[in-house]
Parts: C-alpha cells; sequence; structure tokens
C-alpha cells in the first residue's frame, strides 16, 4: 500500500486550535495533536511527524513501535511496558504515558477511523488546509497550490526540494 | 482543493431518526453541530442571515488565513450529501434589534416558532455587534468599525457588496485601535489597500492579545505600532475625521485579566493626523432574542448549562454567542459538545 503523510504546513495555519478540538474530541480528552505557544503567542500545533527514520521505533526495547503499512508510527499497547525511551528520544516530545490505557499513547494517524475508510479528523476539520493527508505526491500538490493561492507576499517561499525535504522527513522548516 | 469535513465523524448519511434540528446561525459551531447531528441520522436545518453559509469564517477573515473555497465546499457537502437544509437571508429574532449585516436578510423567523416546529433548537449566532468606546468625536465620518470594514472588503470580493462601499485606502492614513485579532486583520487588509496603517495600543506589545508574532509581521510591512496610548477624542472637520488625540499611558498593577492595567498619564496629550479610525476594540453577542424569551448575561452572551441548553428546554447555544469572541477551534468544539447533548436530549438520556 503506498505511504500516506499528515503533513503540518506551518506557513499556512493560523493557529486556530481546531486540530487540537478535533482530535481532543475523538479521543475522549487527550489530543495527540496539542497547541504550544510561544513567547511571541504564535501557537503552533505539535504532532507526530511519523519521521521517515524514527527515533521512538529504533529505541524502543519491545518493538512497540512499529509503522503501519500506511505510513504511520503506531504503538501495540500489549507490548509497551512503559519505559518511556521514546519519549526521551523524541525531537518533538510527542509520545505521553496515559494513565488510562497504562502504555504510551501518540498519533497514529487516527488508525481506528483508517479502518473505517475514514481520514484523520485534523486534516479533514482545518479550516485553513494548513494539515495535509494522503500520498507524498497528492500531499505536496495540495500544499503547493495552498501556498500559491493565498499566502501572503511577507512568508518565505521554499523551493520545491524544501518542501519535499519537509515534507518527506517529517521535520519542520520555519 | 476539499471542503472542510464537517461530518468528519461518519462516511456517509446514517439511517434517519425522524428528529429535526433547527439550527440558527451557519458559522463554525453551527456547520459543526450540523455535522455531528447528521452523522447521528437527524434532520438538520440550518437558518442564516447571510446569503451564503459560512460565517465570520466566509465573511469577515481574510482570505489569507482561511480559503473561501474550503468553507463553501463545506457547507455544500453538508447540504449535497446530508440532505442539509439551508434557509439564507433569514433573520431569527424574537424582538427586534438592529444588527451588523442585516441589510442582506429578506425573512424574519420568530425563535419561539423555530422551537415549535423543531424537535431541538441551536443557537450559533456568533458575534455580529461591534463594542463601542464612547469617546468626544466617535461618531463623526470615517470612523469604521472593524467588521463593517473586513466584511465589506471582503463582502465586495464575493460579490454582495457593491464595490463602491469599501472606502478607498490608497495613499490614506487609517489608525486602528486595540491589538486583537480583529484589529489585525483590519490593518493587514488596510496595508493590502495601500494605506498608511497605524496601530494604537494602550498596553505594551507582550500584553496585546494577537501577540508579538502577529504585530511584528505588520511591522514589516510598514504598519507603524504605537504602545502605551490610549485615546481621549477624536477631533473632525466638517463632520469627518481629522486627527485623534492620544494620552500616553503607564501599566499598572495587573487586572482581572491578569494583564497590567494601564493608567493614563495626565498631561501626554498628543495628536495624530487620519483620514480614517477603526475601533477594533471587541465584539460583542448577537443573540437572537431581545427582551426575556431566553436568559442572557449583562454582556449580551446566553446563559446555557453543561448541557449547552438555554433557559428554554429544548434550545440549545454553542459559540462566541455563548462564549464572547473566541477562536475558531473553540466555537467548533463548543459547537460539537452542544451537537452532544442535543442527541442525548433527543433520544431521552439526559
Amino acid at each position: 500500500m503506498e505511504r500516506k503523510y499528515l503533513y503540518l504546513d506551518y506557513l499556512t495555519c493560523i493557529g486556530c486550535e481546531t486540530c487540537e478540538t478535533v482530535c481532543d474530541f475523538i479521543h475522549d480528552g487527550s489530543p495527540h495533536i496539542r497547541i504550544y505557544v510561544t513567547e511571541n503567542k504564535q501557537y503552533l500545533p505539535i504532532n507526530c511527524k511519523h519521521c521517515d527514520d524514527a527515533p521512538c521505533v529504533r529505541v524502543c526495547p519491545t518493538n512497540a513501535i512499529y509503522r503501519d503499512e500506511d505510513g504511520a508510527v503506531r504503538i501495540a499497547e500489549n507490548r509497551c511496558i512503559g519505559c518511556l525511551a521514546c519519549l526521551q528520544v523524541c525531537p518533538y516530545g510527542v509520545p505521553f504515558y496515559s494513565l488510562k490505557v497504562r502504555a504510551i499513547t501518540k498519533c497514529d494517524m487516527c488508525a481506528d477511523r483508517r479502518e473505517e475508510g475514514l481520514e484523520p479528523a485534523c486534516a479533514l476539520m482545518c479550516p485553513a488546509e494548513a494539515i495535509q493527508y494522503g500520498p507524498l505526491e497528492m500531499v505536496l500538490e495540495l500544499v503547493n497550490e495552498r501556498r500559491a493561492k493565498n499566502i501572503p507576499e511577507h512568508q518565505r517561499e521554499l523551493s520545491d526540494e524544501e518542501l519535499r525535504e519537509s515534507v518527506s522527513s517529517g521535520y519542520v522548516l520555519l | 482543493m476539499r471542503g472542510i469535513k464537517f461530518s468528519f465523524l461518519c462516511k456517509e448519511k446514517p439511517p434517519q431518526t425522524g428528529k429535526r434540528v433547527a439550527i440558527v446561525g451557519a458559522g463554525p459551531a453551527g456547520l459543526t453541530a450540523a455535522g455531528y447531528l447528521v452523522c447521528k441520522g437527524h434532520d438538520v436545518d440550518i437558518y442564516d442571515k447571510m446569503p451564503e453559509p459560512g460565517g465570520l469564517m466566509l465573511f469577515v477573515i481574510p482570505e489569507f488565513r482561511i480559503p473561501v473555497e474550503r468553507v463553501r465546499l463545506g457547507a455544500k457537502e453538508l447540504e449535497e450529501e446530508f440532505e442539509v437544509t439551508y434557509y439564507p437571508k433569514t433573520k431569527v429574532m424574537e424582538g427586534e434589534r438592529e444588527d451588523e449585516g442585516d441589510e442582506f436578510y429578506e425573512r424574519a423567523v420568530r425563535l419561539s416558532e423555530l422551537r415549535e416546529n423543531y424537535d431541538a433548537v441551536l443557537i450559533a449566532t456568533g458575534i455580529w455587534n461591534v463594542r463601542r468606546i464612547g469617546i468626544p468625536g466617535d461618531d463623526l465620518e470615517g470612523i469604521l468599525s472593524p467588521l463593517e470594514l473586513l466584511f465589506w472588503i471582503k463582502g465586495a470580493e464575493l460579490g454582495y457588496v457593491p464595490k463602491e462601499k469599501v472606502p478607498d485606502l490608497k495613499g490614506k492614513r487609517v489608525g486602528i485601535i486595540g491589538a486583537g485579532l480583529t484589529a489585525v486583520d483590519a490593518a493587514f487588509e488596510c496595508n493590502r489597500l495601500g494605506a498608511e496603517v497605524e496601530i494604537f495600543y494602550r498596553r505594551t506589545i507582550r500584553e496585546a492579545p494577537a501577540g508579538a508574532y502577529e504585530i511584528n509581521i505588520l511591522r514589516n510591512r510598514g504598519v507603524k505600532w504605537f504602545e502605551l496610548v490610549t485615546p481621549k477624542r477624536v477631533i473632525g472637520e466638517n463632520g469627518r475625521v481629522k486627527a485623534i488625540e492620544l494620552l500616553r499611558t503607564r501599566l499598572g498593577e495587573p487586572d482581572e485579566t491578569g494583564r497590567r492595567r494601564p493608567i493614563p498619564i495626565e498631561g501626554s496629550e498628543f495628536q495624530v493626523e487620519l483620514d480614517y479610525l477603526v475601533f477594533a476594540i471587541g465584539m460583542v453577542s448577537t443573540p437572537p432574542v431581545n427582551g426575556s424569551y431566553i436568559a442572557t448575561d449583562k454582556r449580551g452572551r446566553i446563559v446555557v448549562d453543561s448541557r449547552h441548553m438555554t433557559s428554554v428546554e429544548g434550545i440549545f447555544a454553542a459559540g462566541d454567542v455563548v462564549n464572547g469572541p473566541t477562536k475558531v477551534g473553540r466555537a467548533i468544539k463548543d459547537g460539537l459538545y452542544a451537537a452532544v447533548s442535543i442527541d442525548r436530549w433527543l433520544r431521552g438520556e439526559s
């Protein structure tokens, strides 16, 4: 199956908090995408980037963290021993320990919804269309289309190569 | 581009419950609630006084923040795939009141009529009135409300407002009082239309609700930023704005908002010449009532219980009309949880 990407384009994000809201709603009050507010009041949603060479997958001693067929980095809760090694190595501080499931929890690109043929809720509901989900070429096309139409000229542009790099590596260029 | 998927919880229309819900207001809270309710099998009708659904997302927030097409496609999907019926240009009101955007409505319906004709009603009418500042000269020609200004600009681009209605701002000096997101959006649009823009704020950039990030973007675009100033009076000439007189302020102890209170410094008056002045100091809830039909608080916001139900059984409320001005995400959250309550109430669970 073709790998899917969940890409958050910080140049088009307006910090409206919709992604966190809908994620919170479908995960019973534990959002897997969270808004962080910088000192200068920039509202930045941080989610799992499902990195190409994900350090959490490499470090997990029980192989509880794995990549599924759509490309999402997921957790097999029954194999998680709560050692928090993944949390230590994640550059975004994404995984968190859930007392409810007694295991590490993180964004799994809405695995339950994908099984029902639905897409990740944050991407569907983002009013600014800053979160894109799909195969790499589709995500690149949509991000470029969105930017071409709506990004004000004061914001710097990324070259195609930089954009491709930022989407496929999971890292963010700000 | 794809539309906002307000019905993100389901793939297709489920079997119908036979229950009918009226939603008043087609902004983010109303449309999200509709998306949830149609996924639960309820029949939804949406009333809005504007010519098409979308609310502030469509008619006020600048295009570079939220694309018009994304909102339009989202609303259209609800209509075509989930059989939501829109009643545009329809003002729902119990009592009488004039609001911004009233020029668009052609039909009026009473809120109590909706309560009689539907199994449940959700009010999500938002904040369509502007707070007035109340200083001498604030009624002069050339004083604009941010809502009018943003609405005229966006409305003209959407083809609903005649182009002549939008002031020619090219080369004009525009002053903006306030430093919230509305003030910032007004400044962006005036700057884009060629005006020389100056923002006046009574605290410092550290306390500005819009934040230093947005304000610094504006400053990089040539917008001037004056902090620690408060308006004293507007000076006119032949009934039109000529200048604003400002007082310098200093910051005192924190007030109820946790921010340091601005204290005017007597004798520090100075004037700035202007062609237009925008008071972007907050927007006010516009419930579809003017009177005692449902309870509202001192600031005009609808009072709801933990189920989002108003003082009238079966009428719920959500979004900015309950909370005052907030972000789109907060309105969406409120719409979702209100819809959960409505669904439970319709099923007799609470």
